[in-house]
């Protein structure tokens, strides 16, 4: 294993894990030192749920406030955030009434482009590691929005939700078990919501794919598989794209799938995972790490900083997830090789499947299922999409076309905006986004453990058992907006 | 639209069981043993004495619908060691799926079970929801075990076979490429069809039926691809009669015929493969045989024969049908139906 630098402890998956020190917290002593082989000896243990404190209680269905207008303040203003910002800008019933980054000039500089667009002037906040915490004092911020780099989400986060805000958090929304558990408590504690920004999930096919899933086009569902699979070698290298490389960095430090929610997330809601199944156990691999070298090596000049680097993180790292009900999901990140695009979406049943990325007609996704189709050919996705088309896309789609990443941002922020307005309960809640980005700390525990499996806390604290609405929801409209 | 059919099933209740009608309401009651036999037979039902019940179910989804089954012992001993499970359509989700019933029931006593159901959108188009009950039990009747079925339907059958066509069956020798019969792109010969007997709209009189060749050109629609279709029919009979074939392997499947009393029974049947089976495969019998078939290059394979089958179920003749539902299985291809006197 190469030399890793010291750095913080936010900065490393899994802290002393990552860095090879296999021995403290990987759960009871006799599960880590049980005979290889033994698959239920083997399984590595999380201590139980950490017990709820006196007076706080679950944020299972609860509803959000009704908000006549969402005032969103926004942290981080990257390419993402400032993208974003506009988004928020322009759904109906929504103002940004605040903007955020370290560079005080990013702030201005998106402040000036909402004033251009004819919006109000948002106030401006920046110039050091603090200034979201000066935000934060503001009693005109209803949602706070986070877009800054992987290491920050945890604390800003955290610290919206104890300032009374609502929040949704840029993907992961947060990178250690102990922060995941500490933002479900402190919305538990604040009875503030924290969802993970996961706009793949409200993804035209994905939720066609939910929609089939629940009426049982493709019987009892048994497996699933998703992934971000993207070449991102030429954003990592980019000197401009992620500020400061933060992204890049994170393959110096850390082995680990980084990144798996865009596509573990929708197979998740397709199983109704923390609303009647749960995500028990998770055991990861990884290649070596080869596609960041490479690439470094055939396109980089030899004084770019990049070559002071030594990458760790496999090329391709897979999470396989087992269910209470017996399912499996199979996710994946790979994003340091060439190669098209894809999240994967394969969604399996007893009488069926739907894979995405399939490269047919319009909607890119194909389908077989009993008894409508025989003769192991499949069929092409697009008469099913019409017919489970979400109400989201009837109402928004032509709207959503000019929104980033085909649509799913703008459906996602309208959706957002739209719950808190009509004081409905989120679509993907803390026990959601704390589930779909616990892979990120495990994969690391698993990969320390060559691949031994990890148990996946449950952290509903038993409500997963009981069935309940999300991203599959009833047709809602927005509430009218004061002229 | 919605038709839960409460009039509908209280019919059928009354006539399993008139007795009970009133009390099943909206229930389907069938003894476990008769549960997919068809028609249950009269001794059967009266020996049950343990009634389950399944109460409305809230259709218009998406929602997580909540629903009582009730189970009534009527037997003199006491009911004990219930236990109740439920279950909706295939991949609906249901919590729990079984739940045991503390106590002990005396005549006439009823238990109650609450379950969740994951009720997704409506669907368009003629659909029955089937929603079964189980109770098994220590007690009461002696006989461990009973069944309620709740079925409810939605929307309209389709007019007709033809209205249900959804593939291409039969092409011309000189346009052989909108064919697809088999799922690899290969069809019937219109010529070769036409050498046989079988042209548009010819009558074809197979297990006492009469039936009706597609009447449509060839290259466009003319068959189904079973896959669980209500298709209207009218009349009375004692055979249902199908003109088919399969392709793949194992065409088989069991339709299902409604009557206009709101009962139903059930039938099995099969057809063999249009080019490979033995002819009588499954009980069929052999309607006309062709040589060669069109493949999307052309005609060709002319040394084997390609053909058309027919086989049928059993109609309670008593009754009126109203509409079949079709196997569910794509293996199955129907050309036409029709009842036979």
């Amino acid at each position: 294993m190469p030399e890793i630098p010291e750095v913080s402890r936010r900065l490393v998956l899994g802290g002393t894990l990552a860095t090879g020190a296999l021995a403290v917290g990987l759960g009871s002593a006799a599960s880590a030192s049980a005979a290889p082989g033994s698959a239920a000896a083997s399984l590595l243990t999380e201590s139980a749920a950490p017990r709820r404190a006196a007076g706080q209680k679950s944020m299972v269905n609860v509803p959000f406030e009704p908000h006549e207008t969402v005032r969103v303040g926004v942290i981080g203003l990257g390419n993402r955030g400032s993208g974003m910002t506009t988004g928020w800008s322009v759904i109906p019933g929504c103002v940004v009434t605040a903007v955020c980054d370290i560079r005080a000039d990013r702030a201005k500089r998106t402040a000036d482009g909402l004033v251009k667009a004819g919006k109000p002037r948002p106030v401006e906040f920046g110039g050091s590691d603090g200034s979201y915490a000066e935000m934060l004092k503001r009693d005109d911020i209803d949602l706070v929005y986070i877009a800054t780099p992987w290491e920050f989400h945890y604390e800003q986060g955290r610290a919206a939700l104890l300032a009374g805000k609502h929040v949704i958090v840029e993907l992961p929304i947060a990178t250690e078990l102990d922060q995941l558990w500490d933002l479900v408590n402190t919305s538990e504690r604040t009875r503030k919501n924290l969802m993970l920004s996961e706009n793949c999930s409200y993804g035209r096919n994905e939720l066609a794919m939910l929609k089939m899933g629940h009426e049982g086009v493709f019987g009892e569902l048994t497996n699933g598989h998703g992934g971000y699979l993207h070449d991102l070698r030429a954003l990592l290298f980019s000197d401009t794209y992620y500020t400061d490389s933060w992204r890049r960095l994170w393959h110096t430090r850390s082995t680990a799938s980084f990144y798996p929610m865009h596509g573990l997330a929708p197979i998740a809601a397709a199983m109704d995972i923390n609303r009647g199944d749960r995500m028990t156990t998770l055991t990861a691999t990884a290649t070596a790490p080869k596609g960041l070298a490479d690439y470094r090596e055939r396109f980089m000049p030899k004084s770019h900083p990049s070559w002071n680097e030594t990458y760790i993180n496999g090329d391709l790292v897979t999470c396989q997830i087992a269910t209470a009900n017996g399912r499996t999901i199979r996710a994946e990140h790979a994003v340091s090789a060439p190669r098209p695009y894809s999240r994967i979406n394969s969604l399996v049943g007893s009488r069926g499947i739907f894979e995405d990325y399939a490269g047919t007609s319009t909607t890119d996704a194909r389908v077989y299922f009993e008894p409508d189709h025989g003769g192991d050919t499949w069929r092409d996705f697009e008469t099913y999409r019409k017919e489970f088309d979400h109400w989201l896309w009837k109402e928004l789609g032509d709207e959503a076309e000019n929104g980033g990443h085909g649509g799913m941002d703008y459906v996602l922020q309208w959706r957002t905006v739209q719950l808190m307005r009509a004081g409905l309960v989120p679509d993907i809640d803390v026990y959601d986004s704390a589930s779909w980005c616990a892979p990120v700390p495990l994969s690391v525990k698993s990969l320390a453990a060559k691949g031994r499996p990890v148990e996946i806390p449950d952290f509903t604290r038993g409500s997963w058992v009981n069935l309940r609405m999300g991203l599959d929801s009833r047709t809602t409209e927005m509430p009218p907006v004061a002229p | 639209m919605t038709s839960p059919s409460k009039e509908h099933t209280m019919r059928t209740a009354r006539l399993i069981n008139p007795l009970r009608a009133a009390v099943a309401a909206a229930v389907l009651f069938v003894p476990a043993q008769a549960a997919s036999a068809a028609p249950a037979p009269p001794a059967a039902a009266a020996e049950s004495q343990t009634e389950v019940t399944v109460s409305p179910v809230d259709l218009d989804g998406p929602v997580i619908a909540t629903v009582k089954v009730t189970v009534r012992n009527s037997a003199p001993q006491r009911l004990r060691s219930l236990k109740v499970s439920f279950a909706g359509p295939v991949g609906w989700a249901v919590q729990p799926s079984v739940q045991s019933v503390s106590g002990s029931f005396a005549t006439g006593a009823p238990a109650t079970a609450t379950f969740h159901i994951q009720v997704p959108e409506k669907r368009s188009g003629f659909v029955i929801r089937t929603f079964t009950a189980t109770a098994t039990y220590q007690g009461g009747d002696g006989l461990g075990t009973a069944t309620g079925v709740r079925t409810d339907r939605s929307g309209s059958p389709q007019a007709n076979l033809a209205a249900a066509y959804n593939g291409v069956a039969i092409t011309d020798e000189s346009a052989t490429t909108a064919g697809n019969y088999d799922g690899e792109g290969n069809s019937f010969s219109a010529q070769k069809l036409a050498a046989a007997g079988l042209t548009p709209g010819a009558k074809v009189e197979a297990l006492g039926a009469g039936l009706t060749w597609p009447d449509v050109p060839a290259g466009t629609k003319d068959n189904v691809a079973s896959a669980g279709q209500a298709v209207s029919l009218a009349g009375q009979g004692s055979r249902l009669v199908f003109l088919g074939s399969g392709v793949g392997s194992g065409a088989t499947g069991k339709a299902t015929v409604y009557y206009t009393d709101g009962t139903s029974t059930t039938g099995s049947f099969g057809f063999p493969n249009w080019s490979f089976d033995p002819v009588d495969a499954h009980g069929a019998t052999l309607v006309a045989s062709t040589d060669g078939r069109n493949r999307p290059d052309g005609y060709g394979n002319a040394t084997v024969k390609y053909r058309v089958f027919a086989n049928s179920i059993a109609l309670d003749p008593s009754r009126t049908v109203e509409f079949v539902v079709l196997p569910a299985n794509g293996n199955v291809h129907l050309f036409d139906m029709a009842i036979a006197s």
